[in-house]
């Protein structure tokens, strides 16, 4: 397997507070990889960082061979990076399908969409993806009549019709009931391979369920990282977890 | 969840006949049969004003109502258009005023030798009218590219724009021997195109603006059903998400901006037409923050509702204070009466037929665009 996704020694600091701090990940091709930690750890600026909401002070990030550091957000989202937001974020004012149709967005030039009617290519696709996260009975309603587990599960259907290489997802499973979390677990050991994942969680059932292999963070660094009995039995994340340590430890 | 085969929100609402588009069928025939129906050549001009705003209005409901900008300078362009179409007819009276190889009369009464080098092209009517469009379509899209590259959002948007407004008018107003300041180009030609005079008083002028005005209606409606116009609505409504499909989000914002003045600068130079003069008014906050009412009123997400509120409100403010009851009290009754829209209507007339229809039809849920109200306390932040 190749490495994909490569980040080096990442930093940032908001006015002095290193959320993130020295921060190396490798994520191989097609891998999923879960983001754990305890609150305040700096998973969601990590993805933040790599996705380009936040612009790192030090360190790099490199996809595909590609720096991503520098570039603008949807320069990155272009070169295959997709992300799903912690409180799911979709366009409640539009239906499902036109939620749809804006995230497949294989040309996002203006003048070429200047040019096109709203439906694609691929209308049949995208139906398909309702099917697959069963909306396909909401398909004509706007986004604010769906429920909150609806909703987040349309989030990770724009991402599937982005069909972005790496997919970023904050708490997918936040808010979402046992039923709909086991579906959610279903879909991501779907998109496995087919897409490289990373996902920051705090259910740690739905971790053993999905990951093949988790990174910890702790205080903006990497913690550990290993299979799921690796992690459970490490002490440094049992310490790092309980908090025995207190400030200024690990 | 298992619900019949056949839900109606699996139904696709796309079709061609959207309320959208048959409002702007029943306005378009309406625009035509009303020079029928008006006798006078005096309310033909007045209407021919309305349509005038209801095409300035439309504009705005581009840029407002599909991409979430708000624009306070919607005169701006509107009145650049309406100056190049002036100085255009200025150019035309010269041998009537002054004489073969004179000036334009008030450069004349400022002792200006020279007519000075941006007033040279305009004695070509193209030229003019190329200019009317792509002049204030340029300085808004300019202004759009320094502020949405440099992500200014929000209420920065509308203080912007309007001290922007501010700047050119006090610019036209302080450079009078080159624009007439206060009093405007006054004194103008009759446009004159293929042998047909275009005379305010006259149905050809009508006709004219109800021809462009169709013209772009349709042209507005088109564009809000191309991919561009479905990507302004996902910006309107979570602009920091769309970003991360991709889509350059600024560009999206200018070219929507761009081609909202275009269509104000067209509008400007009807008004010239209308109106036989070009003023500093036609470019001053009172009337710019006029258009953001007219939208509010007929439904800023609708382009046939925002030309439709415009008309009205302009004609009610027209006949109430030219009747002699409401003579003291009509800014009154016009003050109440938005008050009662903002509070009662949040998506304006367009939203309220909207409404209507859904409930005749009940099994085709959501009415038109904008309709849809869903200003709910959800969080629309990223978190």
């Amino acid at each position: 397997m190749s490495t994909h996704l490569v980040v080096r020694d990442l930093a940032v600091s908001f006015n002095g507070f290193m959320a993130v701090n020295g921060l190396d990940l490798t994520i191989n091709k097609g891998e999923l990889r879960c983001l754990i930690g305890p609150n305040g750890a700096g998973k969601t600026t990590c993805l933040d960082l790599i996705c380009g909401k936040v612009k790192p002070t030090a360190g790099s990030v490199v996809f595909d061979g590609k720096h991503l550091e520098t570039l603008e957000e949807y320069m990155i989202a272009r070169s295959g990076v997709g992300r799903k937001f912690q409180v799911p974020s979709v366009f409640r004012e539009l239906t499902v399908r036109q939620n749809l149709e804006v995230a497949y967005c294989r040309k996002p030039g203006v003048w070429t969409n200047l040019m096109r009617g709203p439906q694609n290519d691929d209308t049949a696709g995208l139906e398909d993806l309702c099917g697959f996260v069963d909306l396909i009975d909401q398909m004509e309603a706007p986004a604010a009549y769906l429920s909150h587990g609806q909703t987040q599960w349309l989030e990770i259907a724009l991402l599937m019709a982005q069909n972005a290489e790496l997919i970023l997802m904050d708490e997918p499973t936040a808010g979402m009931t046992v039923q709909e979390t086991r579906k959610t677990a279903e879909i991501f050991n779907r998109l496995k391979g087919r897409h490289t994942l990373i996902v920051v969680e705090h259910d740690m059932g739905f971790v053993k369920e999905i990951g093949d292999s988790i990174s910890v963070m702790h205080q903006g660094k990497l913690l550990a990282e290993g299979s799921v009995r690796d992690i459970e039995t490490n002490p440094l994340v049992r310490e790092a977890y309980l908090g025995s340590g207190g400030f200024g430890h690990a | 969840m298992s619900k019949p085969p056949q839900s109606p929100l699996r139904q696709r609402a796309t079709g061609f006949w959207q309320p959208e588009l048959i409002g702007i069928v029943i306005l378009i025939a309406a625009m035509y049969l009303m020079p029928s129906v008006l006798v006078d050549d005096f309310l033909i001009s007045k209407y021919s004003r309305y349509l005038v705003f209801g095409l300035l209005a439309m504009a705005l409901s581009l840029s407002w109502g599909y991409g979430g900008i708000l624009n306070l300078g919607q005169a701006l362009p509107f009145g650049l258009g309406s100056y190049c179409m002036a100085m255009a007819l200025k150019l035309r009276t010269i041998p009537v005023q002054t004489g073969a190889d004179g000036l334009p009369d008030f450069m004349v009464w400022n002792n200006v030798q020279q007519l000075p080098w941006f007033w040279v092209p305009f004695y070509s009517m193209t030229f003019a009218i190329v200019a009317g469009i792509v002049v204030p379509s340029a300085l808004m899209g300019g202004l759009g590219w320094f502020m949405f590259r440099g992500r200014v959002t929000g209420v920065f948007v509308a203080i912007t724009t309007l001290a922007m407004l501010v700047v050119v008018n006090l610019l036209i107003i302080d450079q009078q021997q080159y624009t007439g300041g206060f009093n405007g180009i006054t004194d103008l030609a009759q446009l004159t195109i293929g042998g047909i005079v275009f005379d305010a008083y006259n149905r050809t002028t009508f006709y004219l603006i109800a021809s462009v005005a169709s013209v772009v209606l349709v042209f507005g409606y088109v564009l809000s059903c191309t991919k561009f116009g479905l990507i302004l609505q996902a910006i309107r409504d979570q602009e920091g998400r769309v970003q991360y499909f991709g889509y350059d989000v600024a560009s999206y914002k200018i070219t929507v901006m761009a081609i909202s003045a275009a269509i104000a600068g067209l509008a400007g130079m009807l008004y010239t037409i209308v109106m036989e003069f070009a003023s500093p008014t036609f470019l001053n906050v009172p009337l710019s923050l006029s258009v953001v009412i007219w939208c509010a009123v007929g439904g800023r997400g609708s382009l046939p509702g925002a030309f439709v509120g415009a008309v009205l409100v302009t004609g009610m403010q027209g006949a109430l204070s030219e009747s002699k009851t409401f003579l003291d009290t009509w800014t009154l009754v016009m003050g109440v009466l938005f008050v009662l829209v903002v509070l009662f209507l949040p998506s304006g007339l367009a939203g309220l037929i909207g409404q209507l229809l859904a409930k005749i039809r009940p099994g085709d849920g959501h009415g038109q665009n904008g309709t849809v109200d869903v200003k709910s306390s959800h969080p629309k932040e990223i978190a």
